[in-house]
């Protein structure tokens, strides 16, 4: 009787479909090219105005070899991704296409600002016209479509809808662009080279607040984190007041720091020798370093608890200390989540240094905001497209890293 | 819903609140404290209550607008076979990657200045945690209970109403939190674009060099956006 | 009552349910079983419209279901799943009155039904009608999704795998309350499970399938004769087969008729009323004995089940 009791057969999941044959990201990735290449033509290429003070009008992209190559480039490149999307196995390369036609499409406004100044007054400024800037954002969220199909089939969730390798083909490319004169003639252009070095220096200053409240933060959520994960009510506080702090708007809470330290400078006068008053970077960073708290701890602590507790127990009964857990499993384990707290708040790290320009701090905020200050549409722009392309690709580079360290992490 | 305990304390948060904002113009002596070298440290340019209302409207507004679109939306993107999907990952994790300080900063030469640009690059914004949220919630659901749902009958909008929405409510709930939180905070930023609101005493403050003005004006509106989290978060248990 | 006709459906290239004609009578309870993937719950969700043939026609009590409004056809067929899916934010009442209230009852009638149903599965109405679905255990939620699913009384039930989740103890059980509902109010049951003993306690009509076709489909004892398809042998456990088959006959048919030349000897065994060979067989290991007396004067020998088997 040693068999009398019968297999139980095994448990019948849900009959799941074989994957179809085109991605689901095919759809919106073929819609969003098939916008880009339209905007353009629909709504303009360029706008110029006679002056400075004139507001600009929509002109057509003036046809001649340059801007028709340009063009036919650009369209091309949209047949592309959407043609290249209907494969999954081609969905990278149909992202790397979106950035090539990004590319194209910024040579030929460079091509065609040219020849639309060509002959006219020096004081006639060319910007890019609405039918561009909505192109530029339909590539890139059609190239978002497509990575999030390349993630599901291969790379987990980590990296999610993050375009790592358009970025990684138009960052260079625009770099390229750049330095070979295509975009001289763009008024945007125009006004960075007459600001050079107060561009860059903002530039350095911005990362470096970032960087600075970055670290302060860490300093701050490392130690507490750690602590924190064996003593539950030090949890409920640290989580407590990081998310408290989440709800202060930044510009409030730059402005509320600016009192108490101009009472501390004002108190020992020594501090501000070392840059350490109400206005300036003191205030900036800490008030960018409170809202990293959030993020950094969540991070750590998730990344913490990621070894799962058997396997700590396994591993205390193998006679491993605490310290040797950590080192050994919890660091490991933990590296993705820990890297996607990192992630969250580097970005918002950039973003916020936008504001730190509000108390004297400067940074490409300080640009911003002379921009807003005048209504000078290019001088906002030279600010913020360094803060977006900085936080893309931080976000990119930071992705691709949560994503090579996740299958190590899952392994476990 | 009847007026639970709980909401006790939060009026009375409130009420000290409109009460501050009374006693405001009257406590120059705190204000100057921090700042012996103001001059004039009680911010009189514009009524605190006009300062407040004016505040209100414009991220109350826009987080009512942007809460309709993020619904609407995220209701849409789920139904069917979810070929939208994809572009709404996209947007989340783009989204996500770019402060709304740059998005607002960027929308501002597209869009022109003042109140009613400040309000739409509001409205684009808030409404993606609302549609984060919705598509959260929608997705928690579930797929046993949809089986059940549709199993017992109950028609596609039956489902969605009774079933659906009811046991999203919480996540959809928390993701308007995020969007009232951010705009409120966000509307500040406007002052700089041309926008009446509690961040006017801190931009004018900042651009005088009058740190008292930036004290009250901060204070008010960190107290405003800890009032709203407050309220919703009595609202989502 | 229920009558599928050469239904097929496909996902992709490969056919889920292949080309499956079958009938299931009025008032019986049909057992679909097979491995996991073997399409027997496609087919079953075929009946409620939870999935669309893309060949063949699916009739209920005559009509063809492909012109039956969804909404309405699932009105009237109670359905049961395996995680079961009782609506959280709804108490269990809420719950229970789900299709009547879709079908305009009126609250007196509704709640009279609700607690009528609560008895019906053995759990008190007024210690469980105003609970919420996370305070019930694992065998009690699946009772109420037996009483939702009953309560517009509705002539045909589908049960996909309902007690596969539970506890060996619980779930037997609900297996007894379900033979005894089914026997209380004589519904049309389609009811799918990959577990043999189940199948076999449960069914009047077994259909066994495999990789989408039917493999066989008749009366459990038809199905497990001795020269069943190889496959049904594999799925049954050849080792087992013949005891499964004891299971499956009657004991009061084999036996002897009690005779006067051969007076009962008192202290035999005796069997339980409406025992079957498997029973009759176990009885006999357990007492040591080779035959066994039944109730009504009768007696079985250890080679009347030989043979019979």
């Amino acid at each position: 009787m040693a068999q009398a009791r019968p297999a139980t057969l095994a448990r019948d999941l849900a009959t799941r479909a074989p994957p179809p044959p085109v991605p689901r990201e095919a759809t919106a990735a073929a819609l969003l090219a098939a916008l880009a290449a339209s905007l353009p033509f629909l709504l303009g290429w360029l706008s110029i105005a006679a002056n400075r003070l004139v507001s600009p009008r929509p002109v057509s992209l003036p046809l001649h070899g340059g801007t028709g190559l340009g063009a036919a480039c650009f369209v091309l490149g949209c047949l592309g991704v959407a043609l290249l999307a209907r494969r999954r196995s081609l969905l990278p390369w149909a992202e790397v296409t979106a950035g090539l036609a990004l590319l194209a499409l910024l040579a030929t406004l460079g091509l065609g600002a040219g020849a639309a100044l060509d002959g006219g007054a020096r004081l006639a400024r060319a910007a890019p016209g609405a039918g561009f800037w909505l192109a530029a954002l339909s590539l890139l969220l059609s190239a978002g479509c497509c990575a999030a199909g390349r993630d599901a089939a291969r790379e987990g969730e980590a990296a999610g809808a993050t375009p790592t390798r358009f970025l990684a083909v138009a960052v260079p490319g625009i770099v390229l662009l750049v330095a070979s004169g295509v975009l001289d003639p763009l008024s945007l252009m125009r006004e960075a080279a007459s600001r050079g070095p107060e561009l860059q220096a903002a530039l350095w200053r911005h990362a470096l607040l970032a960087a600075g409240a970055l670290a302060l933060a860490g300093l701050v959520a490392v130690p507490l984190s750690l602590l924190a994960l064996r003593r539950p009510r030090l949890e409920a506080a640290l989580m407590a007041l990081a998310n408290g702090l989440q709800v202060v708007p930044s510009i409030a809470l730059f402005g509320l720091l600016m009192a108490p330290l101009a009472g501390l400078a004002a108190v020992w006068p020594a501090l501000r020798g070392w840059g350490i008053g109400g206005i300036g970077a003191a205030p900036a960073v800490i008030g960018i370093s409170a809202y990293l708290l959030l993020p950094l701890a969540a991070g750590l602590l998730s990344g913490l608890r990621q070894a799962p507790a058997d396997i700590l127990d396994a591993a205390r009964g193998q006679g491993m200390g605490e310290g040797a857990i950590l080192r050994h499993i919890r660091l490991p384990l933990g590296a993705g989540a820990m890297l996607g707290g990192l992630r969250t708040a580097a970005v918002q790290a950039v973003g916020l240094a936008t504001l730190a320009a509000l108390v004297g701090a400067g940074g490409l905020g300080a640009i911003v905001f002379q921009g807003i200050g005048q209504l000078a549409a290019d001088l906002i722009l030279l600010g913020v497209l360094p803060v977006v392309g900085l936080s893309l690709c931080i976000d990119a580079a930071l992705a691709a890293a949560q994503a090579a360290l996740a299958p190590a992490g899952r392994r476990g | 819903m009847r007026l639970p305990r709980r909401a006790v304390p939060l009026l009375a948060q409130a009420a000290a609140f409109l009460l501050a904002l009374w006693a405001a113009p009257h406590l120059g002596a705190l204000w100057g404290a921090p700042f012996p070298d103001v001059q004039r440290p009680v911010w009189d340019q514009r009524g605190w209550f006009a300062l407040l209302g004016a505040h209100l409207m414009l991220s109350v507004g826009a987080v009512v607008i942007a809460a309709a679109l993020g619904l609407g939306g995220g209701i849409l993107a789920t139904r069917g076979q979810g070929r939208l999907r994809p572009l709404l990952d996209a947007l989340f994790a783009l989204a996500q990657s770019v402060p709304p300080i740059a998005a607002i900063a960027l929308a501002l030469p597209l869009l022109g200045f003042g109140a009613a640009p400040t309000m739409l690059a509001l409205v684009l914004y808030a409404c993606l945690p609302v549609l984060r949220g919705t598509v959260a919630g929608l997705d928690g659901v579930a797929p046993a209970v949809l089986d059940a749902a549709r199993g017992t009958g109950m028609g596609a909008a039956r489902v969605l109403w009774q079933v659906e929405l009811p046991l999203a409510a919480p996540v959809i709930l928390s993701g308007l939190r995020v969007a009232v939180v951010l705009s409120i905070a966000t509307a500040a930023v406007g002052a700089m674009a041309g926008a009446e609101c509690l961040g006017t005493p801190i931009v004018v403050g900042l651009a005088n060099n009058n740190g008292a003005y930036v004290l009250q004006g901060g204070l008010f509106t960190a107290w405003l956006a800890l009032l709203a989290d407050r309220a919703l978060a009595l609202l989502a248990r | 009552m229920i009558r599928f006709d050469r239904v097929t459906k496909r996902y992709g290239h490969r056919a889920v349910v292949d080309s499956v004609s079958l009938e299931v009578r009025k008032g019986g309870l049909c057992v679909l079983l097979g491995e996991s993937g073997s399409g027997k719950s496609t087919l079953m969700r075929m009946v409620n419209r939870m999935v669309e043939p893309d060949a063949g026609r699916v009739m209920l009590d005559g009509t063809d279901i492909a012109n039956v409004p969804p909404e309405s056809l699932r009105h009237g067929i109670g359905y049961v799943i395996q995680s079961v899916g009782l609506f959280p934010h709804w108490r269990v009442a809420d719950n229970i009155a789900t299709v009547p209230r879709l079908l305009g009852w009126d609250a007196a009638r509704v709640a009279s039904r609700v607690d009528a149903l609560l008895q019906l599965v053995g759990l008190p109405p007024e210690d469980f009608r105003a609970r919420y679905p996370h305070e019930l255990s694992g065998g009690q939620a699946q009772r109420i999704g037996l009483a939702r699913a009953l309560a517009a009384d509705p002539p045909v039930l589908l049960m996909d795998e309902p007690f596969s989740a539970l506890d060996p103890g619980i779930r037997r059980g609900l297996q007894v309350a379900l033979r005894r509902i089914h026997a209380e109010t004589a519904k049309t049951i389609l009811f799918v499970t990959h577990d043999v003993e189940e199948a076999l306690l449960l069914a009047d009509e077994l259909a066994v399938m495999q990789d989408g076709r039917l493999l066989a489909h008749g009366r459990p004892a038809e199905v497990l004769r001795r020269d069943a398809d190889p496959v049904v042998k594999r799925l049954f456990g050849e080792a087992t087969l013949a005891f499964h088959r004891l299971g499956t006959l009657r004991a009061a048919n084999a036996a002897r008729p009690a005779s006067a030349t051969q007076p009962a000897e008192a202290q035999l065994p005796i069997l339980p009323p409406d025992s079957n060979l498997k029973q009759a067989l176990m009885l006999m290991l357990e007492s040591g004995t080779d035959q066994v007396a039944l109730p009504g004067g009768a007696t079985l020998h250890l080679s009347d089940i030989l043979a019979a088997a």
